[in-house]
């Protein structure tokens, strides 16, 4: 098992993840989240919340009271939470067909 | 409203490789051919490094070079990179054994390449039904006979099911061929900026001749920040492509956000140069399904195949992927032409996908590398002592000091020792070595 602990964040460069997801082409679905927080006490609950740092677009974001709310429109459909959200507390499935992220080069 | 059945020979799930590399080579042979994909057109769900390699690609279309392949640059210089806190070793080859003709990797960029790579399936009979998500399977006395879609009256029926899903393998876990999720342990995440230089600045900033050549690197190191993973650096005509991928437990662990574990490299002082001035063309993530062997679902059962990332056939010490997921998906359309032609599609017939697997390199190198990803999950030492150690090393050796060379040995060797005793670097050796040859 990996022995691997905790990076201090002061090691790391601060990113605007927000600039960089502008060069990313979505077909966002209006109609339908394809994403959602099963429970949201789950989430208030869960003390190191790692799916804020995990999530590879940021689209997990802290909310006041502890909440976590999803930015469903910039998430690129890789899995990461529904693998990794510690309570299984993610309801995760592909966008209907057509919809979510486009990669222009990949 | 008609209710009429929409009635194929075969399915395909998804358009990647994988997919529409098993729909060209069952409609090449006859067969009603159906790929279903979910994305707006092939390719746009999909994200890698990366390299295609030419002895697969040519193997399913032999007259390849007609067809104007849409690659970026052929790797003529490649290897890996070692990189400390603040410096770089860098170990590539050119030329030599890699002066093939033609070369055997071209870097390429997949939504371009699997549109292509689709649209030469459909050349060969098949259609291509896009922006279509399969959900569920259809069922008849127990036997997968169809799949159902989100479009409305979107059932479609087959008598075998070809299963090229990705690395996020619903359906393949829906049908019990693996009784669990992907592990964090055994899947990694890779992130990845695209990023925008006219090609003489790429050229000369990497010291290649043309737009004819170009690099391949995996980085190994400080890149990971001791998570289990690799950084990487592929040349596309107007753009390098770099990224990181760690493991999922590794991430989790470790507190990090992707993107700035990216940033973090790309301000690396022998990398930031390289891209300076370019423009963020595109930035993406995706789960890379390492596990290999020791992961894999079941590969068929009665009316299905599984092939690609969905059946986790990833080498991941050599990036290789690409290759697996073309001739997995060429064996499994060439057994279900057979099936059709013995009018038998129970797993004893689809069970020859598996026996033809085993015959090539596909699974002889997943197996040969099973215990790999448990290796470097285990061994944090080759992603952060042992890369920087090499820095030092080589930095005192070419650095002079005005001490006695005996001096200098017993000071480089300190640098190791200092972080690990000298027998379990030997016992790493030693057992990496065993990893890799598979014993």
């Amino acid at each position: 098992m990996s022995k691997q602990t905790k990076i201090p964040q002061e090691e790391l460069p601060e990113v605007y993840i927000d600039d960089i997801l502008m060069s990313i082409k979505y077909f966002t679905d209006e109609q339908e989240f394809h994403l959602a927080i099963k429970d949201t006490d789950t989430c208030v609950r869960c003390v190191d919340k790692p799916c804020i740092n995990f999530c590879p677009v940021g689209a997990y974001r802290l909310q006041e009271g502890g909440t976590v709310q999803i930015a469903v429109q910039s998430c690129i459909e890789c899995g990461t939470c529904r693998v990794l959200c510690p309570p299984n507390n993610v309801s995760w499935k592909y966008p209907r067909g057509g919809f979510g992220v486009a990669y222009k080069f990949g | 409203m008609s209710s009429k059945k929409i009635q194929f020979d075969v399915i395909v799930v998804g358009a990647g490789l994988a997919g529409s590399t098993a729909a060209a080579v069952a409609a090449r042979n006859g067969l009603n051919t159906a790929v279903i994909e979910r994305g707006q057109q092939p390719g746009g769900k999909n994200f890698f490094g990366g390299a295609v390699y030419t002895h697969a690609l040519q193997e399913i279309y032999p007259d390849l070079w007609d067809r104007n392949p849409p690659l970026e640059r052929p790797v003529t210089e490649t290897g890996f990179w070692f990189m400390s806190k603040d410096g770089m070793v860098k170990a590539t080859v050119q030329g030599g054994k890699l002066n093939n003709d033609p070369i055997d990797a071209y870097v390429a960029l997949r939504a371009r390449f699997d549109s292509w790579w689709a649209d030469q399936a459909k050349s060969e009979g098949a259609f291509i039904i896009p922006k279509t998500l399969v959900e569920e399977f259809i069922y008849q006395d127990g036997k997968v006979v169809g799949v159902k879609t989100d479009r409305p009256q979107g059932d479609v029926y087959a008598p075998v099911v070809i299963i090229c899903e990705g690395v996020n393998n619903l359906l393949t876990q829906k049908l019990g061929l693996i009784d669990h999720d992907i592990r964090p342990a055994a899947t990694a995440l890779g992130v990845k900026q695209l990023i925008s230089l006219p090609a003489e600045t790429i050229n000369a900033r990497l010291g290649l001749p043309s737009n004819e050549h170009g690099l391949a690197i995996s980085v190994m190191g400080d890149v990971s920040m001791g998570m289990a993973g690799l950084g990487f650096l592929y040349t596309a005509e107007k753009a390098i492509s770099l990224g990181v991928g760690v493991t999922l437990e590794a991430l989790r662990k470790s507190g990090v956000k992707p993107y700035e574990l990216l940033q973090r490299y790309l301000n690396h002082p022998a990398v930031a140069p390289l891209i300076e001035g370019g423009q963020l063309m595109e930035y993406g993530a995706h789960l890379i399904p390492e596990g290999g062997w020791k992961e894999m679902p079941r590969l068929y059962t009665d009316g299905v195949m599984v092939a690609g990332d969905a059946a986790t056939m990833v080498n991941a010490l050599h990036w290789e992927g690409t290759n697996m997921a073309i001739i997995a998906g060429q064996q499994a359309g060439l057994t279900a032409v057979e099936a059709h032609r013995q009018g038998d599609f129970s797993s004893k017939t689809l069970s020859a996908y598996q026996a033809g697997l085993k015959e090539r390199f596909v699974m002889k190198d997943l197996y040969q590398y099973r215990n790999l990803s448990r290796f470097l999950d285990s061994h944090p030492e080759f992603m952060d002592i042992y890369p920087t150690f090499l820095n030092d090393a080589l930095g005192m050796f070419f650095s002079g000091f005005g001490k006695p060379k005996k001096r200098l040995y017993k000071d480089i060797l300190r640098t190791l020792t200092s972080r690990r005793p000298l027998l379990k670097v030997v016992g790493d050796l030693v057992s990496f070595g065993r990893t890799i040859i598979g014993i």
